[in-house]
């Protein structure tokens, strides 16, 4: 019998009516003497795809460590949904629960797929029960026809691009309200970069997402918004179109024909 | 060259581990041909009327050993769970070198400490004649393999890789579900090791459980009451050996006990093996 797929909606506290779904303002992050981040400022719709672009050691994992609270000696001020994640209700963990993050390098237990993707889920009867949401987020990560007759081998039987698609459906399992993803196509195959893209496209229909990548043309397939960063600092947002064809800055047009930074 | 000597020491270790099997059985056989059975199921020990029933030593042996797994499995695992996940660095290193250099103390201490503060302590609290008793020899043994349990389920808990501990953290678990959800299922099997190897030492340890055992033959009344003296497979053959004859029946039923404690020891290493692999 064919589970109907449950349709994913996320859990957060009372939604703010604009349509502003994260609100950074001011953001400093010192790791050790280091500067990492240095007033950033970033506003993320409700919906859509955001990517961050920039040069390595621009500070874009460590934005999204600081939103979802691996890092939290930081200085500013981060809103979602119109709170501040520092008074987040249930503290770090809770605020974790609604803001799946995809680190670049997959990571999957050692148990069976079903079980991976349930991995996050609260209660125990809960993920026993969890058929109808197995489906809904492999389906959602693009990996539903290729697992769904064996959810119960080993995760790490998978190949590398589908052990990432594995985390996406884990991190959509909880239901998050934001989603981060860190370089999630770095080192995979072409197919699986693009079936990642397909579905992150089809989950920021619904969802607002923030990709940090390397690849360019990969920001530019996902559309939506752009931010450049570089040395710490937002140097410019822009919708995708408007960034790739006429890039304000002069550190973003060196940056799109040479891909350095010298800010 | 390396190759000959590799396989000369196998064949050599496995050659003296047969020998000592071969030994064991062959100095036991006396035993075996003139009580049969009744070796194992009787209750009666008296050397000079030629009795030789094992059932209150095996009696003696499964309590004392339980009773310390009972105590120190949830201990030493508390133990290393704080060693491993909650403690700075500076307090996990006191914490495992202390509990290294408790493993290190020979049993003869852990004994004498027994015998000292133990037996008198169990004296006054349970009313008791000397302290002597199984739950002496239980609560000296828990505190024997204490260190064992907690140093092999630290390295067990600290092997769960960093990756997969931060990918639960952000799936937004709190600590509690992480150490159930991930870190303990993770670092089972090297903590049933652990607990094998505990037991194995248990089963083994003479000195100590002979100081405080009580070395009675007979079977407690009723089977459950740790309270009464005693007496274990270690311990009686720590006591008696000096006194039987080489090649009498006496010698040979606690040459008896020798190897059916070398038959478990080498069960237990089996399973060890099998569940390492």
């Amino acid at each position: 019998m064919m589970l109907q797929p449950e349709k994913i909606e996320p859990v957060l506290p009372q939604r703010q009516p604009d349509s502003t779904a994260l609100q950074i303002q001011g953001l400093n992050l010192w790791l050790g003497h280091t500067p990492v981040l240095e007033g950033v400022d970033l506003v993320l719709a409700q919906t859509g795809v955001t990517t961050l672009i920039g040069p390595s050691g621009a500070g874009k994992s460590s934005l999204l460590r600081c939103i979802n609270g691996l890092y939290q000696n930081w200085q500013g001020q981060i809103e979602l949904l119109g709170r501040d994640i520092r008074h987040w209700p249930g503290g770090w963990d809770q605020l974790r629960s609604h803001v799946g993050l995809i680190a670049q390098k997959p990571c999957v237990f050692p148990q069976s797929i079903r079980a991976n993707v349930v991995f996050g889920v609260q209660g125990w009867r809960q993920r026993r029960r969890a058929d109808a949401l197995v489906e809904a987020v492999l389906r959602q990560a693009a990996l539903w026809d290729e697992v769904s007759a064996r959810l119960l081998a080993p995760a790490e039987t998978l190949s590398l691009g589908q052990q990432q698609r594995l985390c996406i459906a884990r991190a959509l399992a909880i239901k998050p309200g934001l989603l981060l993803l860190d370089e999630p196509t770095a080192s995979l195959d072409p197919r699986s970069k693009q079936l990642i893209e397909q579905s992150v496209k089809s989950l920021a229909a619904s969802m607002p997402v923030l990709c940090v990548t390397h690849d360019l043309e990969q920001a530019r397939r996902l559309g939506g918004q752009v931010v450049f960063m570089c040395d710490g600092k937002v140097i410019e947002q822009a919708d995708c179109e408007s960034f790739f064809q006429r890039p304000k800055r002069l550190e973003s047009r060196e940056f799109l024909s040479w891909n350095v930074c010298e800010c | 060259m390396l190759k000959f000597w590799l396989t000369f020491s196998s064949l050599t270790t496995a050659i003296i581990i047969l020998a000592v099997l071969g030994f064991l059985l062959q100095a036991s056989w006396p035993l075996m041909q003139s009580q049969g059975l009744s070796f194992v199921t009787g209750t009666e020990w008296y050397p000079y009327e030629q009795l030789y029933g094992m059932l209150p030593v095996l009696v003696g042996s499964f309590w004392s050993i339980v009773l310390a797994l009972l105590l120190a499995v949830p201990t030493g695992l508390a133990a290393a769970i704080l060693c491993a996940e909650l403690l700075p660095e500076r307090g996990r290193a006191a914490l495992r070198f202390s509990m290294e250099l408790m493993a290190g103390i020979p049993s003869v201490v852990y004994g004498l400490l027994g015998l000292w503060l133990l037996l008198p302590l169990l004296e006054s609290q349970f009313d008791l004649l000397t302290g002597r008793s199984l739950l002496a020899a239980g609560l000296l043994l828990a505190l024997m393999i204490l260190p064992t349990i907690m140093v092999f389920s630290e390295s067990a808990l600290r092997a769960v890789v960093t990756e997969q501990r931060e990918t639960a953290l952000l799936l937004g678990l709190d600590w509690p579900t992480r150490l159930l959800r991930l870190l303990l299922p993770q670092a089972w099997p090297g903590i049933r090791v652990a607990i094998l190897l505990a037991l194995g030492r248990a089963m083994g340890e003479t000195v100590a459980v002979m100081l405080v055992v009580g070395s009675m033959d007979r079977l407690p009344q009723p089977l459950y009451n740790l309270l009464q003296p005693a007496q274990t497979l270690t311990s009686r053959v720590g006591r008696e050996m000096a006194e039987a004859v080489v090649g009498s029946v006496h010698w040979a039923a606690l040459i008896s006990s020798g190897l059916a404690l070398a038959l478990v020891a080498m069960l237990l290493s089996l399973l060890t093996q099998r569940w390492r692999s």
